[in-house]
C-alpha cells in the first residue's frame, strides 16, 4: 500500500508531460487488453463459423445433388424434388445459410448446362432465393446491389431486366459492370445495346468478361458494330475492335481505315493489327505512303502486317528498311525479303557487319 | 462393370457425374488432381478416362501424355476444358485425346458420349 | 542545447508514430474496399480466356538443383490461359540444367533475341520441351551475371505484354497471375506500370505437389518474428501506400510489370543489391518525367509463399543487403527527394523512405549513444526515460496486435487453435528478440556501404544470387 501511495505522490509531483505520457500508457494498455480479448473471441468465432459452414455446405451439396438426380427428364418437379425444396426453403431464413446455399448452387452452375442447369435455376426460384436477390437490388450499399445482380445473372432471371437496367449509370464501376454482364449473359448481342450511349469507360477486365460470355453462345448473329467503331467513348471502340476480330467483320473495312487517323495511338495500333488479321490488303498502300509520319510502334505494327500480306510489289519498300535501326523492323524486312526472293536476300546478306544484322541474317538462314 | 476414372477438382460436379454414370452401370473412380489421376489409372487400368484440363500440379495435358507415351495405353480419354481454350484443346488432341467437352456442359450429353465410346 | 536534442528526438518519434497510425488507418479503409470489390469476382472466366493479355513468368535460378524440378512444375501449373515460363539458369555450377533437360524433355532451339538490355552472354543456349504438355516452358542457360542480369535476359526473351519476375523457390498460389493482372486490366484512368502482392512466409507450412496444404506457425522465435513483421508491413503499410500511389518497392519475390516500360527504362540495374526497389523507383521517375498518369498497384491477397531465413546469420546478411539496397536506390535517385516536380513521389514517398526507413536505425543508434552519455554523466531523468520507453514499446505492441487483427479479419491464414495466443506473445517479445538484430544488420549495412566497397561489389558477382 505504501508503494502505491508513493507512486501516486510521485506522479502528482511529476511535470505535466510525464503525466500526459502516463495517461497515454494507460490508454494503450487498456486498448491492448480489449483488443486481445477481441482477438480471442474473433478467432474462436471464425473457427466455429468455418466448421459450421463446412458442415452446412456438405449438407446442401448432397441435397442439391439429390434434387438434380431425382429429376426425371421432363420439366415437372417430382415429389421427391418438392420435398427437398421445402427442406431448403425452411432452412434459409438466416443470411449465413442462404449465402452458403447460393454459393453451393453457383459452384455447380458454372460447370453445367442443359436440363440440369435449368433444373438448378428452378431450384433457385422455388426455394425463394430469387426474392432475396431482388430485395438486394434495392439496397443502399453498392456491393449488395452488385451482388444481387450477379445472382440474377447466374440463375438466368430474364424477367427482371427493367429493375436491373435502372443501374445503368450507377456511380460505382462494379455495379455497372455487373449490370452489363447481366444483359450480355441473358440477351447476348442484343444485350450490348448499352454500348450505344454509355459514357463511362469499360475496363479491359470487363471487356474480356463480356467477350467470354458472348463466345459461349456461338450461333448468334453479330449485330452491326459500325456505330461502336465511331463511338466517342474510346473503350467502346476498343471493344468493337475486339468484336471485329473475333467475329471476322470484313464489312467494317471503311470504318477501320478511318480509325487509322484516330487520335489515340493505342487504337491506331490495334487497328493496324486487326486490318492485318482480316487480310485487308489495300490498306498497305495507305500506310506505306505515310510510313514516315507514323510513330515507331505503328511502323512496327505495319511491318508485322507486311509479314502477313507481302507481295512482290512491296520489294522496293522492304529493301529500304533492311537497315532500319529498329530490331523488329529490320528483322521483318529481312524475313520478307528472303521470302520474296532468296537470291536477292543472299546478295544483300553481307551488306554490313553490324552484329545485330549478322545475327538476324544467321537466324533467318537457319530457320 | 466398366471402370471410369474421373479427374475433376470441383467436388460437386464429380459427385453429380458419379451418380449419373453409376446409374448407367459404370464404376467411377474419382481423383481430385493430376497425380491421383495417374495413380488411379495405373492401379485400375480403366476403360475410359475423363479429365479436366486445368488441374493443380499435373495438368490434364500431362495426364494424356503420360497415358499415351509412358504407359503406351490407348484407353479413350475425354477432356473437359473451359470455353475459349481452343488452343489447349488442340494440344490435347495432338497428345491423343479422344473427345472433348467444353464447360459448362450438359451432364446428359456427357453420358451419351460415354455410352457411345464404351459401347 | 540539451533541450534542442531532446526536442529533435521527441519530434522524430512523434512523426514516426503518427505516420504509422495514419498509414494503418488508410490501409484498413483500402483493404475493406478491396475486399468488397473482389469478394465475388469470378476468376474462372478470365483465366481460361485467350483474349487475356499474355504474361511471361521470369524466374532466375542459381544453383537450385535440389528443388528446381518441383519449382518449375509448380510454376507451370498456374491457372492462366496465356502465359509462358522463362527459367534463366544464371551460370549455375550444379546440375540444374541437366536435370531440367531430363525431366522436361528439353532440346536446344534456335532463338533470335532482341538484345534491348545488355546482359551476360548465353552459355549453352535456349531450350524448349518436345512434349506439348510443357509447351509453356523456356529454359535459358547463360553465363553468371547475378539476379538482375538474369531478369534482364528474361525481359529480352519474353514476347509477352507483361512479365512476372519471381524467385524460383517461391510458391505461387494457383490464381496469383490472374489476381495480379487484374489491377492492370481494370484501371481505366491511368497506366498501371507494376503490381505486387503480399509475400507470406512458408516456413513450417506443408507444401505438397506445388500446393500449400497446411499453414503453420513455425517454432523458432526468429521465424515467428518475421511473420509478424511481414504482416505489419504488408497489411498496415503497403496497402496505404498503394492508396496514396506512393509505393517505392515491390518485393523481388513476386511482382508483375509492364514489359514495355521495364525495357524502356533499361531493365534491372545490375550494380545494386536492391534491384527490386531500384527498378520501381526508376520506372516511376520515367513516368513522372514523361508526365504520364500512372500507378504502382498492390493487392492484399497472399499470392506468394517463400522460405524466410531461419538462422540469425542468414537473416542478418539478408537485412544487411536490404539496407544497402535502400541506400543505393535512394542515393541514385536523390534528385527526386523533396522535389515537387515528382509530385507525391518526391514530396511524400521519398521523404518517408529517407527519414523513416533509411535514417531510422541511425537515429536509433544515436539515441542509444546519447543515452549512454547521459548515464555516464549521471544526467538521466529516469522518470522521463521510463515513461517514454514504455510508451514507445506499448505502441509497438498495439500496432502489431492491430496487424494480427486485420489478418484475422481478412485472410485468416493461421487457423490452428492456440496460434492467436502465440501471436500475441510474439507481439510482446519481438521488440526484444528480433528488433536488435534488425538494427544491428542495418548498422553493419551502413558501414559496409560506406567503408567496405569490396563487399558491395563482391556480393553480386561472386555469390550470384543467394537465397533471400
Amino acid at each position: 500500500m505504501l508503494d502505491y501511495n508513493y507512486f501516486i505522490e510521485n506522479f502528482e509531483k511529476s511535470p505535466l508531460i510525464i503525466q500526459v505520457v502516463w495517461a497515454f500508457i494507460m490508454t494503450i494498455i487498456f486498448f491492448i487488453i480489449i483488443i486481445t480479448i477481441y482477438l480471442k473471441y474473433l478467432r474462436s468465432f471464425l473457427r466455429a463459423n468455418e466448421k459450421l459452414k463446412n458442415k452446412i455446405e456438405k449438407e446442401y451439396e448432397t441435397l442439391v445433388i439429390n434434387y438434380l438426380y431425382a429429376g426425371d427428364e421432363t420439366d415437372k418437379i417430382s415429389s421427391e424434388q418438392q420435398s427437398i425444396i421445402e427442406q431448403l426453403k425452411s432452412n434459409i431464413f438466416e443470411t449465413f445459410r442462404r449465402n452458403i446455399l447460393i454459393s453451393t448452387l453457383l459452384k455447380l452452375s458454372y460447370e453445367i448446362s442443359g436440363e440440369m442447369a435449368e433444373s438448378l435455376h428452378r431450384l433457385y426460384i422455388q426455394t425463394g432465393l430469387l426474392d432475396y436477390s431482388l430485395s438486394k437490388l434495392k439496397s443502399r450499399k453498392w456491393n449488395i446491389i452488385a451482388d444481387g445482380i450477379r445472382e440474377l445473372t447466374l440463375f438466368h432471371v430474364k424477367e427482371v431486366q427493367e429493375q436491373v437496367k435502372i443501374h445503368i449509370n450507377h456511380p460505382k464501376t462494379e455495379v455497372r459492370s455487373a449490370m452489363q454482364l447481366y444483359l450480355v449473359n441473358l440477351f447476348h448481342f442484343e444485350g450490348l445495346d448499352f454500348l450505344n450511349n454509355i459514357t463511362t469507360p469499360i475496363s479491359e477486365w470487363d471487356q474480356i468478361q463480356l467477350l467470354e460470355v458472348l463466345q459461349l453462345h456461338t450461333n448468334q448473329r453479330v449485330t452491326s458494330i459500325n456505330l461502336w467503331l465511331k463511338s466517342s467513348n474510346e473503350s467502346v471502340v476498343f471493344f468493337a475492335l475486339k468484336l471485329a476480330k473475333i467475329y471476322n467483320q470484313y464489312g467494317v473495312k471503311d470504318e477501320l481505315i478511318a480509325l487509322l487517323d484516330h487520335k489515340n495511338i493505342k487504337i491506331r495500333i490495334e487497328v493496324i493489327h486487326l486490318l492485318s488479321y482480316l487480310n485487308i490488303i489495300d490498306v498497305k498502300t495507305i500506310l506505306k505512303n505515310k510510313f514516315k509520319e507514323l510513330t515507331l510502334e505503328e511502323q512496327i505494327a505495319f511491318f508485322e502486317m507486311m509479314e502477313n500480306l507481302y507481295e512482290m510489289t512491296d520489294k522496293p519498300f522492304v529493301m529500304e528498311h533492311i537497315l532500319n535501326t529498329n530490331f523488329e523492323i529490320k528483322f521483318s524486312a529481312l524475313k520478307i525479303l528472303r521470302n520474296l526472293n532468296i537470291e536477292e536476300f543472299n546478295r544483300f546478306k553481307n551488306l554490313t557487319v553490324e552484329p545485330e544484322f549478322v545475327r538476324i541474317v544467321k537466324y533467318i538462314e537457319s530457320n | 462393370m466398366k471402370k471410369i476414372v474421373l479427374a475433376e477438382d470441383n467436388s460437386m460436379l464429380s459427385m453429380l457425374l458419379k451418380f449419373r454414370l453409376e446409374k448407367e452401370g459404370y464404376t467411377l473412380l474419382i481423383a481430385e488432381n493430376g497425380k491421383e489421376t495417374i495413380e488411379l489409372i495405373e492401379e485400375h487400368n480403366p476403360e475410359l478416362i475423363l479429365t479436366d484440363i486445368m488441374m493443380p500440379y499435373i495438368s490434364g495435358l500431362e495426364v494424356i501424355s503420360h497415358v499415351r507415351n509412358k504407359l503406351n495405353n490407348q484407353t479413350p480419354i475425354i477432356v473437359f476444358s473451359a470455353s475459349g481454350q481452343e488452343e489447349i484443346v488442340l494440344k490435347a488432341f495432338k497428345l491423343g485425346a479422344t473427345d472433348f467437352m467444353s464447360k459448362p456442359f450438359s451432364p446428359n450429353e456427357l453420358v451419351n458420349r460415354v455410352k457411345k465410346i464404351l459401347r | 542545447m540539451t533541450f534542442i536534442i531532446h526536442f529533435l528526438f521527441f519530434l522524430y518519434s512523434f512523426m514516426i508514430i503518427s505516420s504509422y497510425i495514419i498509414l494503418g488507418i488508410i490501409s484498413v479503409f483500402e483493404t475493406v474496399e478491396y475486399m468488397k470489390k473482389n469478394k465475388f469476382v469470378n476468376y474462372n472466366k478470365i483465366l481460361s480466356s485467350n483474349i487475356s493479355p499474355s504474361i511471361s513468368i521470369i524466374a532466375p535460378a542459381y544453383n537450385e538443383s535440389l528443388n528446381i524440378i518441383e519449382n518449375v512444375r509448380s510454376l507451370l501449373s498456374s491457372h492462366y490461359a496465356n502465359y509462358d515460363v522463362i527459367i534463366v539458369n544464371d551460370g549455375s555450377k550444379d546440375d540444374s540444367l541437366e536435370k531440367l533437360i531430363l525431366a522436361y524433355s528439353l532440346i536446344p532451339v534456335d532463338f533470335l533475341i532482341n538484345e534491348q538490355i545488355p546482359t551476360q552472354p548465353l552459355r549453352n543456349g535456349i531450350y524448349k520441351s518436345t512434349n506439348p504438355a510443357f509447351e509453356k516452358l523456356i529454359v535459358v542457360d547463360k553465363e553468371n551475371g547475378g539476379k538482375a542480369d538474369a531478369l534482364n535476359m528474361g525481359l529480352n526473351i519474353s514476347t509477352n505484354k507483361y512479365v512476372a519476375c519471381i524467385d524460383v523457390d517461391c510458391l505461387l498460389i494457383e490464381d496469383a497471375l490472374l489476381k495480379l493482372v487484374k489491377p492492370f486490366l481494370e484501371t481505366t484512368d491511368r497506366d498501371v506500370i507494376a503490381a505486387g502482392g503480399v509475400i507470406r512466409i512458408a516456413n513450417s507450412c506443408v507444401i505438397k505437389q506445388g500446393k500449400l496444404l497446411d499453414v503453420n506457425l513455425p517454432e523458432k522465435m526468429l521465424e515467428k518474428g518475421q511473420i509478424l513483421e511481414y504482416l505489419r508491413a504488408f497489411l498496415l503499410g503497403r496497402m496505404a501506400w498503394s492508396r496514396l500511389n506512393g509505393l517505392l518497392v515491390i518485393s523481388g519475390a513476386f511482382g508483375l510489370f509492364d514489359k514495355k516500360i521495364a525495357i524502356e527504362v533499361g531493365g534491372y540495374d545490375t550494380n545494386t543489391v536492391g534491384e527490386d526497389m531500384e527498378i520501381i523507383v526508376r520506372m516511376r521517375r520515367y513516368m513522372e518525367e514523361k508526365k504520364l498518369k500512372y500507378k504502382v498497384a498492390y493487392i492484399p491477397d497472399p499470392l506468394c509463399w517463400t522460405e524466410a531465413p531461419d538462422n540469425y546469420k542468414i537473416f542478418i546478411s539478408q537485412r544487411n543487403r536490404w539496407t544497402r539496397g535502400t541506400i543505393e536506390t535512394l542515393r541514385k535517385h536523390r534528385k527526386i527527394g523533396f522535389n515537387r516536380k515528382y509530385s507525391s513521389m518526391g514530396t511524400l514517398s521519398y521523404p518517408y523512405w529517407f527519414l523513416f526507413e533509411r535514417m531510422a536505425p541511425i537515429v536509433e543508434v544515436l539515441g542509444v549513444i546519447y543515452f549512454s552519455y547521459l548515464i555516464f554523466h549521471n544526467q538521466v531523468r529516469w522518470d522521463y526515460t521510463i515513461a517514454f520507453i514504455l510508451l514507445a514499446y506499448l505502441f509497438t505492441v498495439l500496432f502489431s496486435i492491430a496487424a494480427i487483427i486485420s489478418e484475422e479479419l481478412t485472410y485468416h491464414q493461421y487457423k490452428k487453435k492456440g496460434t492467436g495466443f502465440k501471436m500475441i506473445m510474439i507481439a510482446f517479445l519481438e521488440p526484444f528478440v528480433i528488433h536488435p538484430f534488425i538494427l544491428y544488420a542495418a548498422i553493419v549495412g551502413n558501414k559496409d556501404y560506406y567503408f567496405n566497397k569490396k563487399k558491395k561489389w563482391g556480393a553480386m558477382t561472386r555469390k550470384g544470387m543467394a537465397k533471400a
